[in-house]
C-alpha cells in the first residue's frame, strides 16, 4: 500500500509560521497556494544569475533566459498533454486566458452565445460578457451537478466555457463528456482548470478542448502569470493583443504577426514567473500526480464526511468525484463570524462568495465558509477546521 | 480628549483573552435592536462588506440618533458599541470625535478598509450624515 502520510508542509516555509500563537492551518489554497523551497529558489536565483529579456538580444545572459522560458514551456506542455509547446503561451493567469480568448473570438461571439454552467467563477462569466455575447447555463441537478445529457447546442452557440473543478463546490465538472457532445456539433470548448490542474493529472487530448486555462499561483507557482493552451485548430485566431515580440513584419499600413505560440505573447512576459511554473511542475512531478490526487483524496473525503457528520453544518455540492474545495455553513452563524473566529484560531479559510454570484443565488446563501486543500494539508489540519468549528459554536450558542 | 462613554467600553475590554473579548462582541451584537426590515433598503445598506449592513440617522432636538444593523454577528457587536459612542450627539460633536476605543479594545485592525467586515465604511457612513446635518 501507498504511503500517504509524508509530511509535504516541510517543503513549504511558510507553514512553519505561526499564526496568533498556533501553528498555521492553510485552509485557502484555492484563493492561492503556498509555494514550495524550490519555486522560492528557482525565482530568486533566476534574477540572481540569469535575468534578461527574452528572445531579443545577442548576448550571453539573454540566451540563458530565453532557454529557460522555453524550457518551462516545453514542460506545460509536457504536463498537459498538449501536441506541441506552441500550443502554449504564458499569460497573466486564468482570468487573462479566458479573457484573451473572449477578445481575439469577439467578432463570433458578438450578439451570439456561450454555454456555461452555474457553477461558474466571475473571471468565466464576465469576459464572454464583455465581447458581447449571451450566457446560457447548462441544467443542473439539485446538487449542483451538470447534466450533460440535457445540453442543448444551437447555431447562436458559438463557445461552450466550462470550469473543470467548482472553486465553490470542489465538484469535477464531466468535461470529457462535454467536448464530446460538443464536437458533434463542432462548438469549441475552453476549460477553466484554475481548480484541477494542482489536483488532478490533466490531459488535454484526453479531454479534447480546444483551449484550458490556468494560474500559475493555485499550482505553486508565481502570482501574476498563467497558461493558455490553444489547440492547433485555432492557432491562426488574431491575437487580442498586439505590441512588441510577436510580430513577423510592421509597416504603418499593415502587420502581419507570428506564428503560436509567440502571436499571442505581446510585450515582455512574466518570465520568472513562467520559470517558477516549470519548478512547480518539477516539484509535482516528482512527487507524482497520481500520488497527489490519492493522498489529496484521502485529506479531503476524511474532511468531507467529517463535516457531513456534524449536527447543524450545512455542506453543499455532492458528487463521486470532488477535489480541492469544501463549501459549507454553521446553522443559523454567518458565514463572516465563522470565517473570524477560524482566523483567530491559526485557521485561514475564505468566506463569502468566491466571486461565484450565480452559484451563490441557486445555494441559496450569500455566501459559505469555504476549506480548500492542497497537497501538504492532512488529516491532523481537517481536525483542528472542525475543533475550530465547534469553538465558533460554542461562542455563538 | 478622553469620553466618558469610550472609556467605559475600554474598561469592560480591559484584560480580557481575545476569545472573551470576541464573546463580549457577539453579547453586544445580541443586544442591538434590529433594524425595521423597512429601512434595510438599498439607500442605507454599506457597499463593501462582506456581510450586508445597514445605517440611518435621524434627528431628535438637535442630536443625532443613528440605527445600524449587519447580518453578521460580531459586526453587530461593533455597531452596538459605536453607536452607543456616537448617538445622542449633535452632528459637531460626532465629526470631531476621537474613536479611540477601537484601537484600545483591539479592534484597530478591523478599520482597515481591507477587512471584509466594512467598519470602515460604516463609520464613513456615519460621518457622511453627520456631515449632511451640520449648518
Ligand atoms: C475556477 C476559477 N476560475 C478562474 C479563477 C481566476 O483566477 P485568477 O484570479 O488567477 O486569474 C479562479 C480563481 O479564484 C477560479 O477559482
Amino acid at each position: 500500500m501507498t504511503d500517504y502520510s509524508k509530511d509535504y508542509s516541510k517543503d513549504f516555509p511558510i507553514l512553519e509560521k505561526e499564526i496568533y500563537g498556533k501553528r498555521l492551518v492553510y485552509l485557502d489554497n484555492a484563493a492561492t497556494s503556498q509555494k514550495p523551497d524550490s519555486v522560492i529558489r528557482t525565482l530568486s536565483e533566476f534574477y540572481r544569475s540569469d535575468n534578461s529579456n527574452i528572445h531579443r538580444g545577442v548576448h550571453y545572459l539573454s540566451e540563458i533566459s530565453s532557454e529557460r522560458y522555453e524550457k518551462a514551456r516545453a514542460k506545460v506542455s509536457d504536463f498537459i498533454g498538449a501536441d506541441d509547446p506552441g500550443e502554449v503561451t504564458f499569460t497573466a493567469g486564468t482570468t487573462d486566458s479566458i479573457n484573451q480568448v473572449a477578445c481575439s473570438l469577439k467578432p463570433i461571439l458578438e450578439g451570439n452565445e456561450v454555454l456555461i454552467s452555474g457553477v461558474e467563477h466571475h473571471s468565466n462569466i464576465v469576459p464572454w460578457q464583455l465581447a458581447g455575447a449571451k450566457l446560457r447555463a447548462i441544467p443542473m441537478d439539485e446538487d449542483c451537478n451538470l447534466l450533460p445529457d440535457s445540453i442543448e447546442i444551437t447555431d447562436r452557440t458559438k463557445m461552450i466555457a466550462i470550469s473543470h473543478a467548482s472553486n465553490v463546490l470542489g465538484s469535477v465538472n464531466p468535461v470529457k463528456e462535454i467536448t464530446e457532445i460538443a464536437k458533434e456539433h463542432d462548438v469549441p470548448v475552453l476549460v477553466d482548470a484554475a481548480q484541477s490542474i494542482q489536483h488532478l493529472p490533466i490531459d488535454v487530448r484526453d479531454i479534447g478542448c480546444d483551449f484550458l486555462a490556468f494560474s500559475g499561483h493555485k499550482m505553486y507557482a508565481a502570482t501574476g502569470v498563467g497558461v493558455l493552451y490553444t489547440s492547433e485548430r485555432f492557432s491562426d485566431i488574431m491575437p487580442s493583443r498586439g505590441g512588441g515580440g510577436m510580430i513577423d513584419r510592421v509597416t504603418l499600413e499593415r502587420t502581419t504577426y507570428l506564428k503560436p505560440p509567440l502571436r499571442f505573447e505581446a510585450g515582455t512576459p512574466h518570465i520568472a514567473g513562467a520559470i517558477s511554473i516549470g519548478a512547480a511542475i518539477d516539484y509535482m512531478q516528482n512527487i507524482g500526480m497520481d500520488h497527489i490526487r490519492k493522498r489529496e483524496h484521502e485529506v479531503y473525503s476524511y474532511a468531507r464526511e467529517k463535516l457531513l457528520g456534524t449536527d447543524g453544518v450545512t455542506v453543499y455540492g455532492n458528487t463521486d468525484l470532488m477535489c480541492g474545495s469544501i463549501s459549507f455553513n454553521l446553522d443559523e452563524i454567518h458565514h463572516y463570524d465563522t470565517g473570524l473566529i477560524l482566523d483567530k484560531l491559526g485557521i485561514a479559510v475564505r468566506t463569502g462568495h468566491h466571486c461565484a454570484q450565480p452559484l451563490m443565488r441557486t445555494l441559496g446563501t450569500e455566501g459559505t465558509v469555504r476549506a480548500s486543500f492542497a497537497l501538504y494539508n492532512t488529516k491532523e489540519d481537517a481536525d483542528r477546521l472542525l475543533e475550530g468549528m465547534e469553538k465558533v459554536r460554542m461562542m455563538y450558542a | 480628549m478622553r469620553d466618558a462613554v469610550q472609556d467605559e467600553i475600554i474598561e469592560q475590554f480591559g484584560g480580557l483573552e481575545w476569545l472573551d473579548r470576541y464573546s463580549l462582541l457577539i453579547s453586544f451584537g445580541r443586544e442591538l435592536e434590529p433594524m425595521d426590515e423597512k429601512f434595510r433598503t438599498e439607500e442605507n445598506s454599506i457597499g463593501g462588506c462582506q456581510s450586508k449592513a445597514w445605517v440611518r440617522a435621524y434627528e431628535v432636538d438637535g442630536r443625532l440618533m443613528f440605527n445600524a444593523d449587519s447580518e453578521a454577528m460580531i459586526t453587530r457587536g461593533i455597531i452596538s458599541l459605536l453607536l452607543k459612542v456616537v448617538n445622542n450627539r449633535s452632528p459637531r460633536e460626532i465629526l470631531d470625535l476621537d474613536l479611540y476605543f477601537l484601537d484600545e479594545i483591539g479592534l484597530k485592525s478591523n478599520l482597515s478598509p481591507a477587512r471584509a467586515d466594512g467598519l470602515a465604511s460604516i463609520i464613513r457612513r456615519i460621518r457622511e450624515l453627520a456631515e449632511g446635518e451640520v449648518n
